[in-house]
Order: structure tokens, then sequence, then C-alpha cells
């Protein structure tokens, strides 16, 4: 059994006193990986430019188009059609040992394999005083307490867009409470961190069907890694595990790898962007 | 060994006896390679002399031989401070200096490639994995990516000193973007026109040859199915410190000097602008640095690099030279365990020495260093071009404390060293009008290709000019000289 799932991404920059020259790199192609498969791909934008399939340095698909004439705008629609294996996030053993676990976790190789994702960068990084903040239990195996920390995250912060952006520190938000999934996953990265748990954030799009945080944006949730089992995916926006509602584009150490759209533009005004997204769902027979 | 037939020009040097002499030796007898020129200058009286420097230094002007200093308020436009007395290496020991710096640059490409790919050196041990994850010069993105012909560090500065034992040691690799390879040419040119008898009477290696072994080196590093590679140099601009040398190695191979702005890539190929319409190019010598090379992988606020170079880089479209994220082997917390890799590689003892380092990161160093601040040289880990570098025994009490109070504040930025004594060298001063002891020290250019090594014979001689001060880079006030390296007789 699995979903069929069509989606839609469609965007509309404009800029006050227009441009001459411009790079736009999308990052939106939803990848291929063991629950997803990517079955069609269209791409159109209005300045008659060609949308040329890439691979960042990061190894994801990204479209990029040039604009070579003035213009004062680019409209750019992307179209996915998917399908998705119907996911029992639960689906892998509990650890015989948690010590065995543990002492797995912490050995050399294992940090060294892991390296990237156990890294800090400026958007997961506690701050000396919330280095505390939450503290995994001993007693219990690396899956629940990750489960624990979803909860917890999903409880500490409330749902709100408009209050911080992209590069808001966590400081201010675990201070101020409010946030949206970046803020949720930039959270939870840093404290799996933090205990030691290699973790990574996650860009891509959520069927919403069930009421779930999200809007009509792209969406971000996060993946940790767990000895013997591999990378499992967290939502604490919505304090669930990854599900076939979720449809992955990227991962990187933080937002700034996953940003959905980079672009040069040479021009001098302002520019205004919009975007939305669309997940259509239907089951299969 | 000779005595110095005619002093006249030397009348008033004086030689400090701790200092290593480059000329002349403990008793005062002048080293074999010095004699003949000083047998030819001792003939001269000092006003000669002084004559002929002039001119050469108005060459260098006429050439437009500049460079800037960053965060001087009046940024000015300066020459390189050169004098007409030149460094002169003898056979055998250059031989140790170029045998040891292809080694260790050898070794630190190996490092790239491993800690690149299977991150052998730190699963064994060998170098902390600390100094990865702490380093903002280890790309991600260069994880698994197979530079052609495995070269990351195809040009290395490697900076050498001379200490009072008589030893080489080198201080520091810089494996980025090195500078100065320009003034090493232009300093033989202007020394070649001011005395040119007096250079007849020695063999010395030619240092003109560098551009032609660039661009062979470019040229064999080419991505896969091309036939005649078109090479590029792109630079940051006419406001970058080395704008100079940019545009002199791009007219001295023949090929074009580009900005970012003047490439674009499309289809994961980049092109150059041309009047006659797009241009291929497929090797792209980059003196613009890592995070700035492409803001769609990198510092998304540069305006300097090329958007989407990355990706046609990692598709093999392009060649990086030197590749992305070499700066992690040029940490100078990494290069205390230069010996270990040359060990773990290559099998070898390190044929050049180091000097020792302390790193504040470990506690008994830390200890060690903030109870020895007057012996020792601190210097951040991070910093290019002799910046934030405190030299304990010339401190005041108060700014030993202030030191420490950094240190302490971020252990990890900081590595010390034992207060090395740069061998000196006679060097005109102008305001004595005489001969006076310069501290030097000498950086060597290394090029890396595909089944090629060069070493330029010759290399840059960095003269600090202010009386007994170490630091030798040109952004602190130091000069240079022409470095002669003798052919074997």
């Amino acid at each position: 059994m699995g979903y069929d799932y069509e989606i839609e991404y469609v965007t509309r920059n404009t800029y006050e006193k227009g441009l001459n020259e411009a790079f736009w790199q999308f990052l939106i192609i939803p990848e291929n990986n063991d629950t997803q498969e990517l079955i069609s791909w269209n791409f159109e934008n209005d300045l008659g430019m060609v949308n040329s399939v890439s691979i960042n340095g990061l190894g994801f698909k990204t479209v990029q188009v040039r604009a070579k004439e003035q213009t004062d705008h680019i409209n750019f629609r992307a179209s996915f059609k998917l399908s998705k294996k119907e996911i029992n996030p639960y689906d892998f053993p509990l650890p015989e040992s948690v010590e065995h676990e543990r002492a797995l976790l912490h050995s050399h190789n294992y940090r060294v394999d892991h390296e990237p994702f156990l890294r800090k960068t400026k958007l997961t990084q506690l701050s000396a005083k919330y280095e505390n903040l939450f503290l995994f239990n001993n007693k219990k195996s690396i899956f629940e307490n990750l489960v624990a920390l979803n909860k917890w995250v999903f409880e500490k912060l409330i749902f709100q867009s408009g209050v911080t952006d992209v590069g808001t520190q966590l400081s201010e938000i675990i201070e101020n409470r409010h946030g949206v999934c970046q803020d949720f996953s930039h959270l939870f990265c840093a404290i799996a961190k933090q205990n030691g748990v290699p973790s990574r954030y996650v860009s891509g799009y959520l069927h919403q069907g069930n009421g779930f945080f999200g809007d009509s944006q792209m969406h971000a949730w996060a993946e940790s890694h767990i000895p013997n089992v591999g990378w499992i995916g967290f939502d604490p926006t919505n304090n669930i595990l990854a599900n076939h509602n979720h449809i992955k584009v990227s991962h990187g150490k933080d937002y700034n790898d996953c940003a959905p759209l980079k672009g040069v533009v040479y021009t001098l005004g302002k520019n205004k962007t919009q975007y939305s997204v669309q997940v259509k769902a239907s089951q299969q027979q | 060994m000779g005595k110095v037939s005619n002093k006249s020009i030397f009348s008033n040097y004086q030689k400090n006896e701790g200092l290593f002499d480059e000329v002349f030796d403990e008793n005062g007898n002048v080293k074999s390679v010095y004699q003949k020129i000083l047998d030819i200058y001792g003939a001269r009286s000092i006003k000669d002399y002084v004559k002929l420097n002039n001119k050469a230094k108005s060459s260098f002007f006429n050439q437009g031989i500049t460079f800037q200093v960053y965060g001087d308020k009046e940024s000015q436009e300066k020459i390189f401070p050169f004098d007409l007395f030149p460094r002169i290496i003898d056979p055998d020991e250059w031989d140790l200096i170029e045998k040891g710096a292809i080694q260790r640059n050898l070794a630190l490409n190996e490092f790239l490639w491993d800690v690149y790919h299977d991150k052998k050196i730190i699963k064994d041990n060998v170098v902390p994995l600390e100094l990865l994850s702490s380093s903002p010069n280890y790309l991600h993105q260069m994880m698994g990516l197979d530079p052609p012909s495995r070269i990351y560090n195809h040009i290395s500065g490697t900076d050498i000193i001379k200490h009072s034992d008589g030893n080489y040691y080198v201080l520091e690799d810089n494996i980025r973007c090195p500078s100065g390879v320009s003034y090493v040419i232009c300093n033989r040119t202007a020394l070649k026109r001011a005395l040119f008898g007096v250079f007849n009477h020695y063999k010395t290696h030619t240092v003109t040859d560098y551009a032609e072994n660039l661009l062979s080196l470019l040229e064999s590093v080419k991505p896969h199915g091309v036939d005649v590679p078109v090479c590029v140099v792109i630079t940051p601009g006419m406001f970058n410190s080395a704008y100079y040398e940019h545009s002199y190695l791009a007219k001295a191979m023949g090929i074009e000097l580009v900005e970012g702005r003047d490439l674009f890539v499309e289809n994961d190929f980049v092109y150059m602008k041309t009047i006659s319409g797009p241009v291929r190019v497929d090797v792209v010598y980059r003196r613009i640095d890592d995070l700035f090379i492409d803001p769609m992988e990198f510092n998304p606020d540069s305006a300097l690099g090329v958007p989407g170079l990355f990706a046609a880089y990692k598709k093999g479209n392009v060649t990086l030279a030197n590749a992305p994220g070499t700066g992690v082997a040029d940490d100078k917390a990494i290069y205390t365990y230069v010996p270990d890799i040359i060990k773990y590689y290559l099998d070898e003892e390190p044929i050049l020495k180091n000097v020792h380092t302390y790193h504040c990161s470990r506690p008994d160093d830390l200890k060690y260093v903030l109870d020895n601040i007057h012996n020792l040289v601190i210097k951040p880990v991070d910093e290019a071009g002799g910046y934030g570098i405190s030299i304990g025994n010339r401190l005041t009490k108060n700014e030993i404390d202030e030191v420490k109070n950094t240190i302490k504040a971020a252990p990890r930025k900081y590595v010390a060293q034992p207060i090395m004594s740069l061998s000196v060298h006679p060097t005109y001063i102008d305001d004595t009008k005489s001969f006076e002891q310069r501290h030097v020290d000498l950086r060597t250019f290394t090029v890396l290709g595909k089944d090629q090594q060069f070493v330029l014979k010759g290399g840059l001689t960095r003269v600090a000019l202010k009386k007994g001060n170490l630091i030798v880079n040109s952004s602190q006030g130091g000069g240079s000289k022409d470095t002669w390296v003798l052919k074997q007789q």
C-alpha cells in the first residue's frame, strides 16, 4: 500500500528597480529514497529561460534559472508526481542493551563518520546557559530519548509565524517560546547534538490533510542517527515521527544548507518574494 | 671562506653575535657563496650603491608593482621595499629545501584526500577529530569529491626560516591562495636591469619560468574529455591587496584575467563572456577565498564569485585550483601535526623541521604557555598575514596580562611557539644609509600537477625592515630581496 502525491511549488519574485542579470537556484525537488520515488517533474518560468537541473555541493538536485535580459520579476512554477510507501516509523528493534548503544554512540569511529551532523552551527548552537536545557536519560534508549525530546520541543514552543526569521538565534527562540517549523527543528537538532546524537535539518513538503502545522509553505523537520538503526525522522512541530505525509527534499546542518531559493540578483532596488505550496494525495489502489 | 677584500660599503656593518648571519660566519669571514658579490660591491662606494638602488626602486613604481595594506585608514598603494643585495643559497642547501617542500606538500595533499574521504588519519588517532570539527575551512561540500588527478593543493607557499642553529624550519604552510610569486620575478627583473654585470658572475637558476610551469600545471589538471583547455585567473578585483599579482600572472601565462561577473554558469558548464560570445572555461586558477567563490554554496552575500561554479566543479566540468577546502590543512593548529602527517602517508621522516608548537586547547600546553608567555610567540590559528601575533619578550607587563586573558577566553583559537631567532641578512637601510642586519625568511612556491612537481628555484626572501622585528609579512611593513639559487658546479 502506498500514496500518490501531486506537489506544486509556485513563486513570484518582483524587483522594484528591475535587473539586468540574475541567477536563481531552487532546492525544491523531492529526493529519491527508500520510502519515496519521484515519478515526474515539470518546471516553467515566464522569462523563457532554460530550467536546468543540477546537483548541489551536498548532493541534492536543484533547478537553476539564469536571466540574461532585463526584467523586473520572475514567475516560477514546479510540479512533481511522487509515490510514497506506507511507513511504520517504529519498525525497528529497540537495543538489547542501552549501555552498549550509548557506548557505540560515543565511540571514536562513529563520531568521526558523523562529524558533519555533530558539528554545531550558528543556528544549532546552544549558548552556555542552555547547554543542560534537556538532558538525555541514560537508562533509556536513544530512540526513547529522542521521542521525549520531540514532545518536549513541541510543548516548549508555540507555533506562530511572523515572530522569527531564518536567521533567528536559538537563545531568542528559547526565551520567546514562539516560532515556526525551522525553529522547532533547529532546537531539536541542537539539543540532540548536545547529547551526542548526530542530527540534521530536513526540508520538504508536508501533506497537511490531517490538520498538522505546516501551512501552504515548505516544511522542516529533523533526522537523528541511531547506531545500528539509521536515520529516523522527527517532526517536533507536530510531535510526530516523520511518516508518509513527509516528502523529503534535502537535508543539511541547518536551514542555510536547505534554503529553498537562493539567488544572486544585480539590482539596486528592493525585492519581494512570495511563494506557495500545494500537496495533494490519493491512496494507491 | 675569505675576508672582505674592501670593506667600504660594509664599514659600518655591525654584527650581533647572537644572530645567525647569512653572509658572514661567526668569525666575521664571508661565506664562500657571497665572496664574489662582496668583492664587486666592495669596490664601490655606498653612494654608487644608493644610486643604483633608487634606480631599481623607481622601476617598481613604473611597472606598477604595488600592494595595499588592510586596516590602514588611508589605504594607499605602496611599493614592496626592495634592496639590491641578493640572498644567495648554495645548491646543496637548496636541494634540501626543494625535497622538503615537495615531501611536505605531497603529504598535505594526501591528508586532504583522506579527510574528504575515509578520514583514516582521524580514525587512527593521529590527528584529533576536534581539529576537523572546529575548522571553518573543512567544507562538507568536498566530501567524496574526486578532483582531477587527486590534487587539492596545486599551488603551495611554504614559509621557511633559518634558526640560529643553522637549520631550516618550516614556519607555516599556505595552501589556499598563497601570494608573493610575482615579487620574486619582479625582484629578479629589477636586479638584473640594475646589476647585469654582477648577476653574470653567478650561475643562478632562473625564476622567470614560473608562469610557464604554472600554466603547464593548470593544463595538466583539465577536466576529463577536454583537449586543449581554456584556463583563466579569477580575481576578487582591483581592491584586493594582491591584484597586481593576479594580473601579472594572467599576462605572463597569456590567459584571461576575470572577475566573477565575467563568468556565468549554464547547465553546469562555465562560460566567459567575450565580445564574440560565450567561451567555455575549463580550468580556473582562483584567487578568491573558498567562502566567496559561489554564493549558491558558500557565503550567500558574496558578490565576488560565480553562482553555480561549485556544482559545475563537482560535476567535473571545470577544475578549480586550488581545490576548495584546502584551508583545513594549513590551519595553524594542523601545522603541529605535519611531521606526523608526513610519516603517516609517506612513511618517511620529515626532511624539513617543524617549530615546536603548543596548543592552548590542551590543558598542559595552556599552562605552559601562560607561565612562559615572555619566551613565546602567540598566534591566532586562523589569521593570515601576520595579524594578531604577539611576541612575548616584547610585551609590557600589562600587555602580557591582556594576552593571557585573551587566550584564556578562547584557548582553541591560539597556539604558541618558542621565539625562533630568524637568521639575519645585510640589508640596505635608507635612514642610516648603510647596511644593517635584518631578519629574513623565505617563502617557497611548490606547484603540483598531474605527474609533475615543481618548486620555484628562488622564492621570496622577506625582510623585516624594522630593527629587531621578527614579522616579515609585506602587510606588516616587510621588504624583500632577490633570492639566488646557485646551480650545481
